[in-house]
């Protein structure tokens, strides 16, 4: 018994050992949201660049936030990095944020909330997916607010409910059609009878096995299906795209075929959304924060996200690969709305609460 | 008087003491944090969230499922148990670990499996044209937690049927039992403890699955709970949540505990047990090697194949080697040992519940189970405030980790320790006591070698699932702490299941590896006993 304890005992004390060494000090320490699969070598490209160490924590939004609420003001880390605008206004409503300096407030052309509290880093837009076999175009509506009407759809929908930028297309509703016609068209869509998912991977992969027939969630989940999205290493080269899109042609045989659509100019549907990043207030180096957020909004990062992730740039003059819909015409289907209002998530949380989404 | 004699042993050996503390200790602090939350809700909204039929439903649909898998893994886990252990199937080796290897697959991964296998454009129907509809609800979740979980319950009533003297069924049978007869009433009744050990593992295993019923879209309490956390930024009222569920848990282990009660299955006789003489097959070998074969194809072969099939487009571009190397360092660098430190607490826990037997020290080995209940967020999350609020320069370490998985874990090692002292007879430690050994001399040199093999399978146990956790990981590893599981969830999540794949079939190549060994290990142990005997 004795060596086999023994093993066990050494093998444990020098682990806690180990562990206790800590972090050096002048470590960037961030805490991400964003899947490290998206942003891994977007955070290796800005260490070589910038020869800074950077640690990053990987979770989910609201995960890291309860972390980052429970540690208070003992949190090691510097920057928050999250997927939603409902995630960085609930930390600014915690007081977690600093207000950043115009240097970073000015970089990008649109998006930034007046508070200066976190930037925007990427966009991306709410549309409806579809299987192209079952589904004629023509026969969807101009409004998502109709949906609810189309009753032939009824069993074939499928949404997110629980999942953030659903909730935020639900906060956006609220504001500008008001609490009843929000309640009025979450009861209709449950009429529908829809599935629902609890993120948009399941739903997209239900999606293109013919599970449901249209779906509600971001551009570039349909992207990523069709055009592998965030694979090999980015060059942006339109070759590689091309030869990719022949081998899914292939592939497309064992899956439905997935398609997009845009409801008409300005409609709620078509919503913009963004991802951001701000400096904590625990951050006891924030000029390396801010410098990591600088990068963020460069070209070089936001090119990144267009070629290998098929999200939206925030500053101007960021080319999008040609099977992405251009920037501006993207921009110009979404609504005008103030992003900021998508922090007043309570009411939205209460609503699908009573009518038994939550 | 056995509480008296538990106290006694409580003040005088700190061997005993400090890890029963320390238990008590991870236990109770996740559970203090959980009521500070839960009492900071508003009444009104509290009283709104708690009290709605939505609630009656997820109850209804939570036990459902745990009673559904519950039978699907009984009847998997019972017959290759059987077979693996009392017959002379040859390759039995093999298949024992084939019956442990689905506990290397993450729940998710099985899900995300068994729906590519099925519906229309699934595998099945693209190569043998089979259009089984695609999985979902409760079918689907119960078919996929059965398959994860089986092997709870099959490696606690492997130990359980290998640690049954065969004297007690030759004296049945030469008392004209029927080998049926003795089945029901001798061998049987011995199993009681394995098979309720491994249950609760299953049942307490489907209580606070989220990742499996979440992709199968079937909601039960902890599918809410996570709603609560993950979509509402809510700490609060998943607190509340999460009490209810460890309600549930408290249920059962009450239940659990009635039934236990006054077990007494340990040989009297001198002497040590021989090896039972295994059924000799003949013909119904290949029903066995069928059976076998079909589970291990659906729990096992199946995940493989289709991660790996998954992983085969990407191998063109190259294998991330780098990354797995390292990836693989930090898991087992903290599974290892947190294996190794659940089986050391489990081990005076389990000693206790079994040798003074008490309500006291039956509630002591619950309420160990209900760290293994508490969900791991609001665990981790509990863990946060008491680090930095206790011994701050701990925090975000690899040894918190590691004590954080075992205090986690700890449950899923209690259960084949106690089975194993069960069957290991107390008045042999008594006579090595009167020979002169000091408490532990007696307890090592006697009872350890005794629950040897179900030490092995606590350690195999806790390193799986340590291998595979998620939640914990995130939020107390070290910045930068990236585990196999954490890489393979990120892809997964972001639908790159090719980028996904090495990192999964890392997890199971591993965990194969190192169960393997422990296997080779039960092996030799049993070996020794039969040259002793």
């Amino acid at each position: 018994m004795s060596r086999f304890f023994r093993l066990f005992s050494v093998l444990f004390l020098g682990v806690v050992l180990l562990g206790c060494g800590g972090g050096e000090p002048d470590e960037l320490v961030i805490y991400s949201g964003r899947s490290k699969a998206l942003v891994d070598s977007l955070v290796s490209m800005y260490q070589e660049k910038a020869d800074v160490p950077v640690r990053v924590k990987y979770g989910s939004d609201a995960q890291l936030l309860a972390a980052l609420q429970e540690e208070g003001d003992q949190s090691p880390a510097d920057v928050y990095w999250a997927n939603t605008t409902g995630a960085l206004g609930n930390a600014v409503n915690n007081d977690l944020l600093v207000e950043l300096p115009d240097s970073v407030a000015n970089t990008p052309a649109r998006f930034v909330p007046s508070n200066q509290q976190w930037t925007p880093v990427t966009t991306r837009f709410r549309v409806l997916a579809y299987n192209s076999d079952q589904i004629d175009p023509e026969d969807l509506p101009e409004s998502v607010r109709d949906l609810p009407k189309n009753r032939d759809l009824e069993g074939r929908v499928g949404w997110t409910p629980s999942y953030s930028s659903f909730q935020d297309f639900v906060t956006a509703m609220r504001v500008t059609q008001g609490a009843d016609a929000t309640r009025s068209w979450l009861q209709g869509m449950q009429n529908l009878n829809p599935n629902s998912y609890t993120s948009n991977t399941p739903m997209i992969r239900a999606l293109a096995a013919g599970e449901i027939d249209v779906a509600l969630t971001n551009h570039y989940y349909v992207l990523r299906l069709k055009h592998g999205g965030a694979e090999g290493e980015y060059e942006g080269d339109e070759e590689e795209e091309e030869e990719h899109e022949e081998e899914e042609e292939e592939q497309t045989r064992a899956s439905a075929p997935v398609e997009t659509y845009r409801f008409s100019e300005g409609d709620l549907g078509n919503l913009a959304l963004v991802t951001g990043a701000g400096v904590l207030q625990t951050s006891d180096q924030s000029a390396a924060a801010q410098r990591f957020l600088q990068f963020l909004l460069s070209e070089q990062a936001q090119s990144f996200a267009a070629n290998r992730v098929n999200e939206y740039p925030v500053v101007s003059g960021t080319e999008v690969p040609q099977y992405m819909v251009p920037v501006d015409s993207a921009l110009g289907l979404s609504p005008e709305f103030e992003l900021e209002r998508l922090q007043e998530m309570d009411p939205t949380l209460d609503l699908l609460r009573d009518v038994g989404l939550l | 008087m056995t509480v008296t004699r538990a106290v006694d042993i409580l003040r005088t050996r700190w061997y005993v003491t400090v890890p029963v503390a320390f238990v008590l200790a991870g236990v109770l602090v996740p559970l203090g944090y959980l009521f500070v939350r839960a009492l900071q809700a508003d009444p009104q909204t509290l009283w709104d969230l708690v009290v709605r039929w939505r609630n009656l439903r997820l109850l209804g649909n939570t036990i459902g499922l745990a009673i559904g898998v519950l039978g699907v893994t009984t009847l998997i886990a019972f017959p290759l148990a059987w077979l693996t252990t009392r017959t002379d199937l040859p390759g039995r080796g093999v298949l024992t670990l084939l019956g442990v290897l689905p506990l290397a697959v993450p729940g998710y991964v099985m899900a995300y499996v068994l729906l590519a296998t099925t519906g229309t454009y699934g595998t099945l129907a693209q190569t043998l044209g089979l259009v089984w509809p695609r999985l979902s609800g409760y079918s689907g979740a119960l078919l996929a937690l059965s398959l994860c979980t089986y092997p709870y319950l099959f490696l606690n009533l492997r130990t359980a049927l290998l640690g049954v003297d065969p004297a007690l069924e030759e004296s049945a049978r030469a008392l004209g039992y029927s080998r049926w007869q003795v089945f029901w009433r001798v061998v049987l009744p011995q199993l009681r403890p394995g098979f309720l050990a491994g249950g609760l593992l299953v049942g307490l295993h489907v209580l606070g699955d989220f990742g499996v019923v979440s992709l199968m879209r079937f909601e039960t309490f902890s599918y809410a709970l996570y709603l609560q956390y993950a979509a509402s930024y809510d700490r609060i009222y998943a607190a509340c949540l999460a009490l209810m569920l460890l309600a549930l848990t408290v249920a059962v282990l009450f239940l659990e505990a009635r039934l236990l009660r006054g077990l007494l299955l340990h040989r009297t006789g001198s002497g040590t047990a021989r090896r039972s003489v295994p059924l000799q097959l003949r013909a119904g070998r290949w029903i066995g090697y069928a059976f076998g074969g079909g589970v291990a194809l659906l729990s096992v072969g199946l995940p493989v194949g289709t991660v790996g099939y998954w992983m085969a487009d990407r191998v063109a571009s190259g294998l991330p080697w780098a990354s797995l190397g390292s990836s693989l360092w930090a898991s087992v660098s903290a599974s290892v040992p947190a294996a190794g430190l659940a089986a050391l607490l489990a081990t005076p826990i389990a000693y206790l519940g079994v040798r003074y037997q008490s309500r006291w020290t039956q509630t002591i080995e619950r309420v160990a189970y209900l760290g293994y209940a508490t969900p791991p967020l609001a665990f981790a999350l509990a863990l946060i405030v008491f680090t930095l609020g206790v011994v701050p320069f701990g925090y975000q370490t690899l040894g918190l980790l590691v004590t954080a998985y075992a205090l986690h874990f700890m449950a899923e090692a209690i259960g084949p320790i106690r089975s194993a002292l069960y069957q290991a007879p107390p008045n042999l430690e008594e006579a090595a006591r009167s020979l002169g050994r000091s408490p532990m001399g007696a307890f090592a040199s006697v009872t350890f070698p005794l629950m040897r093999r179900g030490l092995l399978v606590s350690v195999a146990f806790v390193f799986l699932s340590a291998m595979k956790e998620l939640p914990i990981t995130f939020l107390l590893a070290p910045v930068g702490f990236e585990t196999l599981a954490l890489n393979t969830w990120s892809y997964a999540e972001e639908a790159m299941f090719g980028e996904a794949a090495p990192y999964a079939l890392t997890i199971m190549f591993f965990s194969a590896c190192f169960v393997g060994l422990l296997l080779i290990r039960e092996q030799t142990a049993t070996g020794q006993r039969t040259e002793a005997a």
